[in-house]
């Protein structure tokens, strides 16, 4: 590194005088102070102050380094000095069949930058490293470019602007930054209104044109409705209570089709390029793998603070592609949910979601989707919701609407559904830390509504008011969801591929814990239900009851009582093998696996889940199994049982059949393997996720 | 194939950092082999204000290996922070960076420290198994944590606290009932 000064010094030093000093201040030279300092100061030393942190030290630019220094490298100083020099000549060329191909190639390139963007990188450096973008009133004699460019400025800012309303941007920050961009204006409708016109005019082209320039347009019919279509599906999702999903729906196949078709048209542009090698075309932003015109990524090197501007790679033309065939379908997934007032369903419905990792434009409308105004879809409060999964029914108590313990949950609620909507390993975090916030409320309203209890005169309930009965069952419930939060946070573990096999043994000794308590809770909500709807039925001849609502329940209670069994079975399973010496123990040069165990739940024992010393209790359990040990065998059996059973019930939903059938057949496999390890000790024994991502099972080999 | 280095283990010396002539020593090796670009002032950071926690490791007068680290307090807690940790490629798969990391968690630990984090690509699978031995944990995922996209693991080690005698629990009934209960049908 060069101390700063050293080149300065050989050159005269002018500052600007129109910048006024201030008032207690004037301007100085202050070069002989600096030479100065250099010859006292080696190269590289620093001046330690007290506040030089690791962030000063990391700020710190080694100026002219092209790695650290972001103006160092660029073509040009300005966007008006790029476009003097001709870097992006409108038109691009005076043959109108190349003009055409050279727009499908910039088409092509902007799309690859979207996807990019999407992907977690500045827009700086992506979308508007186009000229034609930051400029598009320069194209407005090319309609087709012209309103293209509007087109994606327009589907940039619906982007923007549901990533930002839903604040599921996590630590994609750099996706909203927008500063410094042209980024403003009502382009929507004008740039729309221009591509419809110009879809009109090449169609009209087509008819009466020659062979190879017929190709280049029929290429260019396929791709440009899908981009109409993309943000006017956006825009529609966008509407309230869900009203827009199914003409968003239909924008959305509209463009699945037609990306189809273009991804066809590939083969045909390709046709005209045959410098190019095959590896370079898979790697090219464009169809055609030419360079696109007109952009330069280091153009808004200076906008791009407060990080130093990284080389980013763009995805290939290919792979963008790829990305919005997915975002498609998530969309999509979006659009036929079906918005039931059902907590069940809404849950269920967000972990079948995210096992595709959807990306962060996908989630972020979701969120929007379902919290909408501190409502489910806009349109529900929540107590509504939690009061119609115990099958009560509030309308008449509207007091409880401002019940300060109401609103809380209200709250409560509302961020476990956005957490569910972010990204799994940001969702794992933000889930063990609110596990505690649902603990502490739990207990509050514990005592309040056990204080609330003691002081009732009963004259209320006789009145009609339910409302301490349904606080009550709605405190009652409470444990199930912190339970449910607590066993969505182990199972991410596995997701994420935090835990080691070394680990698996007291990772389902907790998920056995929790997956427990939770069947045992939803069996009291069965009883709940079947309790109220039993009432009702005998009040009124004619009420018919929702068995349907019955028998799901009463289906979800086995499904966990299946997934209780098999993480018993493991658990033990595990131990037999480790205090067997098959297994590896966990146990490294500087601590325990009490410390392991510690750092890994140590969230969960916060929020008192379980209430007693957990390592105590898994350790007492695990350290005398043995392999002959027969009840191992029994809770294997018993989820292979359970998983027979309740296959019937879920036949009519094929990916939580799909689900059993797994936790069946892993049962089924670690009973096979058990026997082998009986007969031979000297088994070598690994895991395999094959049939369920979270239930391990045991495969052997011989050693 | 890489070429590999022949050398026999106990050729390896070993040292703590001794001063400025270390220091571009150890500035070239993270050059080399990291990609994240650090400034000078990075190293001086780390190195003048923990020492005792950077070491070397040398063959036959070559520096072929080095660990950067620090300490200080964190949210309640004194942790220590391996911040680089670098074996050129020759050398590598024959415990020298286990050997460089384990001395300066033994610094750590000695000066009171209560555990040791990092960060590790999680496709760095040398990495992880290196340190997975050494008892870390993988705590948390951090998404697209590297500029390339990549996912980062926080990785972590707890040390034991000193031992304090333990008042046996009162409610051992409830604690034996609630080890392994059978599911109820």
């Amino acid at each position: 590194m060069k101390p700063v000064g050293e080149e300065e010094s050989s050159s005269s030093i002018h500052h600007d005088s129109s910048i006024p000093s201030g008032d207690n201040s004037v301007w100085a030279d202050v070069s002989p102070l600096l030479s100065a300092a250099c010859t006292d100061l080696q190269e590289g030393e620093l001046i330690n102050g007290d506040n030089f942190n690791l962030f000063a030290a990391m700020s710190a630019l080694e100026i002219m380094d092209p790695k650290m220094d972001s103006g160092m490298v660029s073509t040009f100083y300005s966007i008006d000095e790029a476009i003097e020099s001709g870097f992006a000549p409108v038109p691009i060329s005076s043959d109108s069949t190349v003009n055409v191909q050279s727009i499908i190639d910039i088409m092509d390139h902007l799309l690859a930058c979207e996807a990019t963007w999407h992907m977690g990188h500045s827009l700086a450096q992506t979308v508007f490293s186009c000229i034609y973008v930051l400029r598009p009133e320069r194209t407005s004699s090319q309609a087709l470019l012209h309103s293209y460019c509007r087109v994606i400025r327009a589907t940039c800012r619906a982007v923007v602007s549901v990533v930002s309303d839903a604040r599921t941007n996590e630590e994609e920050d750099l996706f909203t930054m927008t500063y410094g961009l042209p980024f403003s204006g009502d382009e929507d409708a004008k740039g729309l209104l221009l591509l419809n016109a110009v879809e009109e005019t090449i169609c009209r082209q087509l008819r009466a044109c020659k062979a190879t320039r017929r190709r280049v347009l029929e290429a260019l019919v396929t791709c440009l409705p899908s981009f109409m279509h993309f943000l006017h599906a956006l825009n529609c999702m966008r509407r309230p209570q869900g009203r827009g999903l199914e003409l968003a729906r239909k924008h959305i196949a509209y463009c699945i089709s037609e990306l189809d078709s273009v991804l066809e048209s590939e083969d045909f542009l390709r046709l005209n390029i045959v410098e190019n090698g095959g590896n370079e075309i898979e790697e090219s932003t464009t169809a055609s793998g030419r360079s696109p015109i007109g952009f330069d990524p280091t153009l808004n090197k200076r906008l791009s603070a407060p990080t130093p501007p990284r080389a980013i790679k763009l995805l290939s033309w290919k792979k963008a592609i790829d990305y919005y065939v997915k975002l498609l379908h998530n969309l999509d997934q979006i659009c036929v949910f079906s918005l039931e007032p059902d907590l069940e369903a809404v849950l269920q419905f967000l972990i079948q979601f995210q096992k595709s990792s959807p990306d962060l434009v996908a989630r972020a409308h979701l969120q929007l989707l379902l919290v909408q105004d501190g409502k489910l879809y806009g349109r529900d409060t929540f107590l509504t919701i939690c009061a119609r999964s115990l099958a009560l029914d509030v309308s008449k108590n509207h007091g409880l609407h401002t019940n300060e313990y109401i609103l809380q949950l209200n709250q409560l609620m509302v961020n476990l559904l956005k957490i569910l909507c972010a990204n799994t390993p940001w969702q794992r975090r933000k889930l063990g830390k609110i596990l505690n916030d649902w603990s502490i409320f739990h207990v509050q309203m514990g005592i309040a509504v056990g204080q609330m209890m003691q002081h009732d005169t009963s004259r209320a309930s006789k009145n009609g008011d339910k409302s301490l009965l349904i606080l009550n069952h709605i405190y009652g419930g409470l444990d199930e969801q912190i339970n449910w939060v607590a066993i969505r946070f182990l199972m991410l573990g596995f997701d994420l591929d935090l835990y080691s096999p070394s680990e698996y043994c007291m990772v389902y000794w907790y998920m056995y814990i929790i997956l427990w308590k939770l069947a045992e809770r939803a069996r009291f909500r069965v009883l709940i239900v079947v309790n109220t709807e039993e009432r009702k039925a005998k009040r009124n001849k004619e009420y018919s009851r929702d068995m349907a609502r019955e028998d799901r329940i009463s289906l979800w209670v086995l499904f966990l009582k299946c997934q209780t069994c098999l993480a018993q079975g493991l658990t033990v399973m595990i131990a037999a093998l480790r205090n067997e010496g098959m297994c590896l123990k966990s146990q490294g040069p500087f601590n325990t696996e009490n410390e392991k165990f510690i750092q890994h739940f140590e969230l969960l024992q916060k929020a008192s889940l379980p209430e007693y010393d957990a390592y105590e209790s898994f350790s007492k359990s695990t350290s005398h199994a043995r392999l002959d040990y027969l009840p191992m065998y029994e809770y294997f059996h018993d989820a292979q049982k359970i998983a027979k059973d309740i296959k019937v019930g879920y036949a009519n939903d094929p990916d939580k059949l799909a689900e059993v059938q797994g936790l069946e057949k892993v049962a089924e496999r670690n009973i096979v393997a058990v026997n082998l390890f009986c007969q031979d000790r000297s088994l070598k024994v690994s895991f395999e996720f094959t049939h369920h991502p979270y239930f391990a099972t045991a495969v052997v080999r011989r050693s | 194939m890489e070429d590999k280095e022949e050398f026999d283990e106990g050729e390896i010396e070993y040292t703590s950092y001794a001063g400025e002539h270390h220091l571009p020593l150890i500035m070239s090796l993270v050059d080399q082999e990291l990609s994240e670009p650090y400034s000078i002032f990075t190293y001086r950071y780390f190195v003048y204000l923990w020492p005792q926690l950077c070491f070397l490791a040398f063959h036959k007068g070559k520096c072929v290996g080095t660990v950067v680290c620090k300490m200080g307090d964190h949210r309640q807690t004194f942790r220590g922070y391996i911040a680089m940790l670098v074996v050129i490629k020759p050398y590598r798969g024959r415990g020298i960076a286990s050997e460089l990391v384990t001395r300066s968690i033994k610094v750590m630990m000695e000066s009171g420290c209560e555990e040791v984090t990092l960060e590790a690509e999680v496709s760095n699978k040398g990495a992880l198994a290196l340190y997975g031995r050494l008892g870390f944990i993988r705590a948390k995922r951090l998404y697209h944590y590297y500029l390339n996209g990549m996912d980062a693991f926080r990785l972590k080690l707890l040390f034991p606290k000193p031992r304090i005698p333990q008042i046996p629990s009162q409610d051992q009934t409830q604690q034996e009932y609630e080890t392994f209960p059978r599911p109820r049908e």
